[in-house]
């Protein structure tokens, strides 16, 4: 009864007050930043933070894929660490083996997208356990293959997809736009986005419509892998080396953007322009957490409280309008 | 040293925190609860802190700092006659309580340490914790139910205190090694490489190249972690006491992330373009300050830390000035040596400060390795064979 599914009175309001919340958070952040610390809007923190958003938001919109079927993925940060020491092993920072390189990372994703989706499709289990289960796995595997020393370095070559700038812009930024632009055009006009938003508002009403939900529900997970790789491009990319910090981190700020922004963690409810104005938060609340020179737990603790903050408002601004899912 | 504590866990940090509270009087209470068997004023003692602040002595000259001592060097010879055991017919059996092989710097540690028992006849017992220090509180014990005749110990946090403490007082003489322990653990010995000595000199070079006037950033790993801590608090008092003219303008974390410290220096070359030098505790920061700085087309600053390989061979023939000291994976060869004294009834200093290598960017092409993986701790003392099966070389 949102955005997804044009319905009127009611559900029009509550739209525009699940889009409301993440921007009124955003313009605050934006100010009391401006206010506390100096330097905020100079240009090089505001491409920080465009890097960033590009980054996270990459990943955010195969995490909205996953959400509005119904999914969720946790799996994403262990693809992005996947396909780092993929490339540094395979290519061993050389250009010309960086295609092959590429593609296995691709297969690798695919792989792991395709484990998620048989999980949760076809044997039914839940995708929190599947998919948390996944990561697991992977990073034992990287651990193991790595004897724990993930190292490498990143081709030259791939550079510009992390540090590169157009008119000024990150490269990242400029992905995350044109991904975002054309899953908003899926979902909101194509048939394959009204099948998504059908299966996770009622797969069972979906599936007696004729919808196969099952085959809509693999897309999403294989989406949020493919993504999740291109996430990990960019990330080795803009380092030039493999971090073995972050190829074992639990990166869950693809969901934290996603239900910030305003996805529903029940399906079907949200659109794109939630996912960008979640990212968007997301991406000053990290630089300038960054620039406050709070620590890793500082950081972790802000997000988790905006998660907190906003699905907490979401749930008083669904109940106050009498509705409910 | 970075990456020996990379893999922490909550309840590390919070250890951490709570160590912090303490580490002020760290360095005195070492000795204590070493009981009558310690001799802390004799003359043997007197040697033994003669040749503990000799080895700071030898690490500043090294990068060309004079007269470096550490503030109150209060070892004691203790007497370990109460762990004199005859060598049995298969040798000692010496258990080990590893971090297990969660980075190379750790895989390294055991691997030097397994390389050294067989150099000595030695029969390894040992158990990973796989950097979790509840994990190695349970190691700890199953390895003491193994009655072995020594044992050494790489801390992964305060928590195993008790531990160490109950093996101590069944008889069997514990090494802590590449890390402290709080008072009271009845280790005989602690023999690590000195944080203070590393927070010191990366420090005092700073202020030697600046004249002692200039703005200094200052970079450490995870917030609350001793090994991030330790020096930092040790470089803070000597920019605040001895040298005024150095304006400490930032204090970040990096959390020991390449990717988040090329972030965070992009941050500092914004807001101080006209930072004289960098104050660091790891070169996986430094990594990430000269991508960030050489991708801006800015000349990195003097930066400080400890040694990989990866940084050295990211900046060789580039003009990026640093002073380094690495924090030895093959300490625990040490750490053996020690515990095998204590067996012979030898009398063994409470804290040893083991060798590390200490240079600057002058004589990068003595330590840089371009043939070996990123992750080699470099200078290895370890054969070439070893470093080639463990694919580090």
């Amino acid at each position: 009864m949102t955005a997804g599914t044009p319905a009127a009175g009611r559900g029009r309001s509550l739209a525009s007050a699940t889009t409301l919340m993440p921007l009124s958070g955003l313009a605050l952040v934006l100010i009391v930043g401006a206010v506390v610390t100096p330097g905020f809007y100079s240009g090089a923190n505001l491409r920080l933070v465009l890097f960033q958003a590009g980054l996270i938001g990459i990943t955010a919109v195969g995490q909205t894929l996953v959400l509005l079927g119904r999914g969720i993925d946790l799996s994403v940060g262990a693809v992005m660490g996947l396909t780092t020491v993929i490339v540094a092993a395979q290519s061993g920072g050389d250009a010309d083996r960086l295609p092959l390189a590429i593609g296995l990372a691709v297969l690798a994703g695919l792989a792991v997208g395709a484990v998620n989706a048989g999980l949760v499709v076809l044997r039914g289990v839940p995708p929190f356990v599947a998919t948390f289960a996944v990561f697991v796995l992977v990073q034992g595997a990287i651990t193991a293959w790595t004897k724990g020393a993930a190292a490498g370095d990143i081709p030259k070559a791939l550079q510009p997809l992390g540090s590169g700038r157009f008119l000024g812009v990150p490269t990242p930024l400029w992905l995350f736009a044109v991904i975002a632009a054309v899953v908003a055009v899926v979902l909101a006009r194509t048939s394959a986005g009204r099948r998504l938003y059908a299966t996770g508002s009622n797969p069972r009403a979906a599936r007696l419509s004729g919808i196969r939900t099952g085959r809509v529900m693999a897309a999403g997970y294989l989406a949020s892998a493919l993504l999740a790789v291109l996430a990990g491009l960019v990330s080795a990319a803009y380092a030039g080396h493999v971090d073995a910090q972050l190829s074992r981190s639990l990166d869950l700020n693809s969901l934290a953007a996603a239900v910030i922004g305003g996805i529903a963690l029940t399906g079907g409810r949200g659109h794109i322009g939630h996912t960008v104005i979640g990212v968007a938060l997301l991406a000053v609340l990290i630089v300038w957490m960054i620039q406050l020179g709070a620590g890793a737990g500082g950081q972790l603790a802000v997000q988790g409280a905006a998660i907190l903050l906003a699905t907490w408002l979401r749930q008083r601004g669904t109940n106050g309008s009498g509705g409910g899912g | 040293m970075t990456r020996s504590r990379t893999k922490i866990t909550a309840a590390a940090v919070l250890a951490g925190t709570l160590a912090l509270g303490a580490c002020s009087t760290e360095r005195e209470s070492l000795t204590a609860g070493l009981g009558e068997a310690a001799d802390c004023t004799g003359p043997q003692a007197r040697a033994a802190q003669q040749k503990y602040a000799e080895t700071w002595r030898t690490a500043g000259e090294a990068i060309g700092l004079k007269g470096l001592s550490p503030a109150q060097a209060k070892v004691c010879e203790v007497d370990t006659g109460k762990f004199a055991k005859e060598r049995p017919k298969g040798g000692y059996r010496v258990a080990i309580a590893a971090q297990g092989p969660t980075n190379a710097w750790a895989l390294t540690n055991e691997e030097a340490f397994k390389h050294r028992a067989e150099q000595r006849g030695v029969d390894v017992l040992y158990a990973s914790a796989n950097g979790d220090v509840n994990k190695q509180v349970d190691n700890v014990q199953q390895l003491v139910a193994q009655r072995p005749d020594a044992m050494v110990v790489v801390p992964m946090g305060d928590a195993i205190t008790g531990q160490v403490r109950a093996a101590a007082a069944q008889g069997i003489p514990v090494v802590v090694c590449s890390g402290r322990l709080g008072e009271g653990s009845g280790a005989v010995s602690t023999v690590t490489r000195d944080y203070e000595l590393q927070g010191t000199l990366w420090a005092e070079w700073i202020a030697q190249r600046l004249g002692g006037k200039g703005k200094v950033a200052m970079l450490s790993g995870i917030a609350g972690v001793p090994t991030a801590e330790l020096p930092k608090a040790q470089a803070e008092k000597i920019f605040a006491a001895k040298y005024p003219g150095i304006e400490v303008v930032a204090k970040q974390n990096t959390d020991w992330s390449a990717t988040k410290a090329k972030t965070v220096a992009a941050q500092l070359l914004a807001r101080h373009p006209d930072l004289d030098a960098i104050w660091s505790d790891s070169s996986i920061t430094n990594l990430g300050v000269y991508e960030a700085y050489s991708q801006a087309g800015k000349p990195v600053p003097p930066v400080t830390g400890d040694v990989t390989n990866a940084f050295l061979k990211a900046v060789r023939g580039k003009n990026v000035p640093f002073a380094l000291g690495s924090f030895p994976p093959e300490q625990s060869a040490q750490c053996l040596d020690v515990a095998l004294d204590a067996l012979g009834g030898r009398k063994v200093p409470s804290q040893v400060n083991v060798d590390a290598a200490v240079f600057t960017h002058e004589r990068i092409d003595r330590y840089v390795r371009p043939e070996c993986s990123d992750d080699l701790a470099v200078p290895s003392a370890l054969p070439a064979g070893l470093l080639k099966k463990l694919k580090l070389c």
